[in-house]
């Protein structure tokens, strides 16, 4: 008994990630980020999927709740990133529950990057690319800081030292977190929670500008981002009204 | 030997008294369903007793701690696959004791050439309310049964453990707070392990939640808590962990 869940599931019929057959239409672009703030990390993201020209949803939530201590935000084929996010929650509790600890956050990072490379055959067909941001804390250290990684949809890892972002949207708000951890006064690493949650949604308002397939916020109708902080304490989702009240104090 | 049925017949009767023998250094374990949710409670000496096996269920037990453990283990998988195939709300005690565990346990408790589990179980799954709660006694053979009470107690014996429910169901009021109950608990744990009678002994108004020598462990499957994990391990050191 080892505690992988994933060498338990081909024991036992379940759908495989990346069937065959003829090739649908993915679902795709998106804009979700996290960066650092004073009471932790900052995970956001929008709520558009689209095929094509088409929006398909405006009510996707991209920021998932691995466990108590990681999320994941998906960017890329809804089908693969959801399937992805539900294995690993299950594959976490699984461990958790069955070795009577919790996983490191090593193993956690690993565990993704062994879900995306199991994907390369979807994702070399362009069916089936993934390319989330992992955001995690290492429960046994008490001192710990939350972490962000970033991945490419072959499963390379690689940690974020400030900011991350993935999807269609990226470009603009990497481009302008770059700016404000460099020139910013305060940095974002600097904001408290409130200020750093009104930054998030001017950031996915602005990428919004310039990309057709972000969903953007709309204060006036309650429209806002997905938004959670991690830090040693665990998740805490930022609720809707938070941000409006958040909102409404920021404004001049 | 199997060719002959009455040595078969033979043979698992005396699995049944070598069972019964090897479980006599066993002590109890307890289940109570309680509005704030299902307290599992049990007294070790360094072995766990109490286990989270998914997110509304929890198991309490006793016997031969490799055998608990298979036992554990193989709740887990079932639950996890079940809950991953299909929904976490389809991870019922039912179809877990029914399909899964309990034939496990019957198959190995009739293959006389192999190893029986040494094992007596409760399985608890939390619902909605109280009414809803679901409370199984799992023995070593398979055999089990859905308790119509709130209170389940696994021991050595069948009678004693109806007994001792019944007591600790009477002792409970439902105003009681968590402390209360776990600390009735305990005062039936220390009348069981002393081998005494429960007949006349009526409940202290007092409850000690500390036994010399032993760990108590506890675990609450927490109705208020709104995650979906709802098992929370209870610490009687830090009363800030016990709901009042």
């Amino acid at each position: 008994m080892t505690g992988d869940f994933l060498a338990l599931l081909p024991k036992n019929s379940f759908p495989s990630l990346s069937g065959e057959g003829r090739n649908p239409m993915p679902l795709e672009a998106t804009t979700v980020f996290a960066f650092h703030c004073a009471d932790g990390v900052i995970i956001g993201g929008d709520h558009r999927a689209t095929a094509g020209h088409t929006i398909f949803s405006d009510r996707t939530e991209k920021i998932l709740e691995l466990d108590s201590h990681s999320l994941i935000a998906i960017a890329g084929v809804p089908a693969m990133a959801f399937e992805m996010a539900r294995t690993l929650q299950t594959a976490f509790e699984f461990y958790r529950r069955s070795q009577l600890q919790t996983m490191s956050l090593p193993a956690k990072v690993r565990a993704l990057s062994r879900l995306l490379r199991e994907n390369l055959p979807a994702t070399l067909q362009g069916i089936g690319a993934v390319a989330p941001l992992f955001v995690g804390v290492e429960t046994s250290d008490p001192k710990a800081r939350p972490v962000i990684f970033f991945y490419d949809p072959l499963g390379a890892h690689f940690e974020a030292t400030a900011y991350a972002g993935s999807g269609s949207g990226m470009t603009t708000i990497k481009s302008l977190l770059h700016y404000l951890e460099n020139w910013g006064h305060p940095s974002p690493a600097e904001l408290p929670l409130d200020q750093a949650v009104v930054l998030a949604n001017r950031l996915l308002m602005t990428a919004a500008e310039f990309d057709a397939a972000t969903g953007g916020v709309h204060a006036d109708q309650k429209e806002f981002a997905t938004i959670k902080l991690l830090n040693s304490q665990g998740i805490r989702t930022i609720s809707i009204q938070e941000q409006a009240d958040f909102w409404k104090e920021a404004m001049p | 030997m199997t060719e002959e049925p009455y040595r078969w017949l033979e043979a698992i009767s005396n699995r049944r008294e070598y069972i019964r023998d090897q479980l006599k250094g066993g002590t109890p374990v307890f289940a109570v369903s309680r509005p704030e949710g299902i307290l599992l409670l049990g007294v070790g000496q360094g072995q766990s007793k109490v286990f989270e096996i998914y997110d509304r269920h929890g198991l309490a037990a006793l016997g031969h701690p490799v055998d608990i453990e298979k036992l554990r283990q193989g709740a887990i998988e079932a639950a996890h696959l079940e809950g991953f195939n299909r929904s976490a709300r389809d991870v019922t005690l039912r179809r877990l004791i029914s399909f899964s565990l309990s034939s496990m346990l019957k198959n190995a408790f009739e293959q006389v050439f192999a190893p029986p589990f040494i094992v007596e179980a409760i399985f608890a799954e939390l619902g909605e309310t109280e009414a809803q709660d679901t409370l199984v006694r799992l023995h070593y053979d398979g055999d089990h049964y859905y308790s119509s009470s709130r209170v389940v107690v696994a021991h050595r014996d069948g009678s004693t453990d109806a007994e001792a429910a019944e007591w600790v169901s009477k002792a409970l009021t439902p105003s009681d707070p968590l402390s209360r109950v776990a600390g009735i608990c305990l005062s039936a744990w220390q009348l069981l392990h002393d081998n005494k009678s429960f007949q006349g002994v009526t409940a202290p108004v007092e409850t000690q939640l500390q036994i010399p020598g032993r760990v108590i462990e506890a675990a609450l499957l927490d109705r208020q808590r709104p995650a979906p994990v709802h098992y929370r391990p209870l610490d009687f050191d830090r009363a800030t962990s016990i709901p009042k």
